[in-house]
């Protein structure tokens, strides 16, 4: 999908670094200045700077900023106390806050001119699939030893040549599902803008879309988190 | 207002995944049919596999709907 304007890619560009003009590059440096990898950066350098500027010294009577994180990191580790426990959310909340973070920031910075989210690529959202996916089979295994089978067998011995297969397609879908479900939305999000930009931008019709995509951007990331807390809960539990 | 958008923002993030889960299960489970019958028996078993591969997948899709809807009775 060509965007109007990258500003980042035109910087690099004048630079001299090569830009791949197709969905990924050739070389290893053409890949790295693809544009997904650079907003990805660009989220990362924005969390990380913000994250200094306002909580840089921090204070027993907060101000602005630091009242502004407060209520967030706040609001999520009640939201994941109430779903995971104290002892998984103490382990994972860092993994499963910075993913609703930089999920949040990356679908909306799509939405001003002259940035993409980096995850309208299918590369980036099934990266942190995989790492979402691994994690929930890994707590899985640690909470329940070899008994974690258990989950995949269903309910009795008898039924297990058929509750097998299905159980192990179900899981992978959620492979399939939760990568795929968050770049649709997002690419489908930066598609229009992008065509409705390129119509009638000067009648401001993307303005609709954009008050939707500051939904769609906002939902996927809590449907995200959502349902990494949701399978991360479903492996930790015993078997029934 | 605001406590309405919220009510519906959380059934966006509680039941806006279903239809994608489900035909994600139906997929995979279809593919892997085609897969053992196209590559692994090279299309001697022709439909039989992809038939079976199909069945599983929308049980697959069906358990996990189920799965969802006995999660939002839990609690």
């Amino acid at each position: 999908m060509e965007h109007p304007i990258l500003f980042i890619s035109i910087i690099l560009e004048k630079l001299g670094l090569p830009i791949p003009h197709g969905p990924v590059g050739h070389g290893f440096l053409e890949q790295i200045c693809a544009p997904y990898m650079t907003y990805t950066w660009f989220t990362m350098i924005f969390l990380v700077v913000v994250g200094k500027m306002t909580l840089g010294n921090l204070e027993m009577v907060p101000g602005k900023g630091q009242n502004f994180w407060e209520i967030l990191i706040g609001g999520m580790e009640n939201f994941f106390l109430e779903n995971m426990g104290r002892e998984l959310t103490d382990k994972l909340f860092p993994m499963i806050a910075t993913f609703a973070l930089y999920i949040a920031v990356a679908n909306l910075i799509g939405l001003i001119p002259g940035f993409m989210s980096p995850t309208s690529s299918i590369n980036t959202t099934l990266a942190l699939t995989i790492i979402v996916w691994v994690t929930h089979h890994v707590i899985g295994l640690r909470a329940n030893g070899i008994g974690y089978v258990k989950h995949f067998l269903g309910p009795m011995p008898i039924l297990i040549p058929l509750m097998l297969p299905i159980e192990l397609i179900s899981n992978f879908a959620r492979l399939l599902s939760l990568s795929i479900r968050l770049f649709g939305n997002i690419m489908a999000k930066e598609t229009l803008l992008g065509i409705l930009f390129m119509l009638a931008g000067a009648f401001f019709a993307p303005l609709p879309i954009m008050v939707l995509g500051v939904l769609v951007s906002l939902v996927q990331a809590m449907v995200f988190v959502l349902l990494t807390v949701v399978y991360i809960t479903q492996a930790n539990e015993h078997a029934h | 207002m605001a406590k309405l958008s919220k009510e519906m923002v959380h059934l966006l993030g509680n039941y806006g995944h279903i239809g994608f889960t489900f035909v994600a299960a139906i997929f995979i489970g279809m593919g892997l049919g085609i897969y053992l019958d196209q590559k692994v028996f090279d299309g001697q078993t022709a439909p039989w596999f992809t038939f079976i591969g199909l069945a599983f997948g929308i049980a697959a899709g069906f358990k996990s709907l189920f799965d969802i809807v006995r999660l939002q009775n839990r609690d």
